[in-house]
């Protein structure tokens, strides 16, 4: 790890990566809305026939199979695989590498080089949100792709599009109410 | 429509940030800074740009690298980067619940104007310029 904080990446690798990412969010928002997680109406068997719901939550009467089946929770799924991709090994992650091979080498060479920790913990971040959404959708909440997807997107899209980090700026709200690494130097 | 609808909010939400991020804060307590407190050896003869960061920070090196080339062009004036990744008794003391946050102080180190996040050099320059009582060239 010291080694490669030391090198330091292309601030605008993931940014790069960040307009991808949101460019996904936003077609699992759409996914996750037209799916099972936000749909209401149930269909019930029952001894003699079935028993009509029409507002019960779909997600609430599917079988864990149908709630894994869901597009948008297979979409989501993705998206979070390429998060943790992101905070495993961030050399290898697909966007960078994409970065890295095909437009850095069409731009002018970046004016500095900075530390790449801070999007490796924004990575942390979106991984952790978008599981707490599919997790919540497994044990058949309702909406929980969606609002998931959508916090997902709205850091990814500011990111992007603002230059502006929220799982960055994140870290020292989390820090103060004592979440992470609290190693007070004397 | 719901697509839309997190388009729209997002990008106001964006601008909302970003205008937030250029609006100098003067209504802030005007306490006399110790340098010593900050690990720093003495403030600016004449005003101190003091950048709070953490390790975890994407836009604090951006920022640094806007405070340094300000401060280097003054006389008098300098830039103090403060890394608050270790020090949750410094960000407390000053409030700070965002990185970057930016303070500057008047040449008797007390506190005159607070930017949170990622302010242009311009609004930087101007506001230093009226802490520091220079007349402002356009």
């Amino acid at each position: 790890m010291p080694e490669t904080a030391r090198r330091g990446i292309d601030p605008r690798g993931p940014r790069f990566a960040a307009a991808i990412t949101s460019v996904l969010l936003l077609v699992t928002v759409f996914l996750s809305l037209t799916g099972i997680s936000t749909s209401k109406g149930t269909l019930t068997a029952v001894p003699r026939g079935f028993v009509v719901d029409p507002d019960g939550w779909a997600v609430q009467a599917a079988s864990v199979a149908q709630r894994v089946f869901d597009p948008g929770f297979l979409a989501l799924a993705v998206v979070a695989l390429l998060f943790l991709w992101g905070v495993a090994s961030p050399r290898t992650a697909p966007w960078g590498v994409l970065y890295r091979r095909l437009v850095a080498p069409r731009l002018a060479p970046p004016a500095e080089l900075e530390d790449p920790r801070p999007p490796r913990f924004a990575q942390g971040v979106g991984l952790f949100v978008s599981v707490v959404g599919l997790v919540l959708h497994l044990v058949g909440v309702p909406w929980a792709l969606p609002i998931a997807a959508a916090a997902a997107f709205v850091a990814a899209f500011l990111n992007a599009v603002f230059g502006l980090c929220l799982g960055c700026q994140l870290y020292l709200l989390l820090q103060r109410i004592g979440l992470v690494g609290r190693t007070a130097a004397a | 429509m719901g697509l839309a609808a997190l388009l729209a909010a997002t990008l106001g939400i964006g601008l909302a940030l970003r205008w937030q991020q250029n609006r100098p804060r003067r209504d802030v307590v005007h306490e006399v800074v110790e340098p010593a407190r900050l690990g720093a050896e003495r403030l600016g003869e004449r005003a101190t740009l003091l950048q709070f960061s953490t390790e975890l920070c994407a836009r604090c090196p951006g920022v640094h690298r806007t405070l340094a080339s300000v401060a280097e062009g003054q006389e008098g004036v300098l830039h103090l980067d403060v890394d608050l990744t270790h020090r949750p008794d410094i960000a407390k003391h000053f409030h700070v619940l965002q990185t970057p946050t930016t303070l500057i102080l008047d040449g008797d180190g007390a506190v005159q104007t607070r930017f949170g996040g990622v302010p242009s050099r311009d609004v930087l320059e101007l506001e230093l310029a009226r802490v520091t009582g220079e007349p402002v060239h356009a």
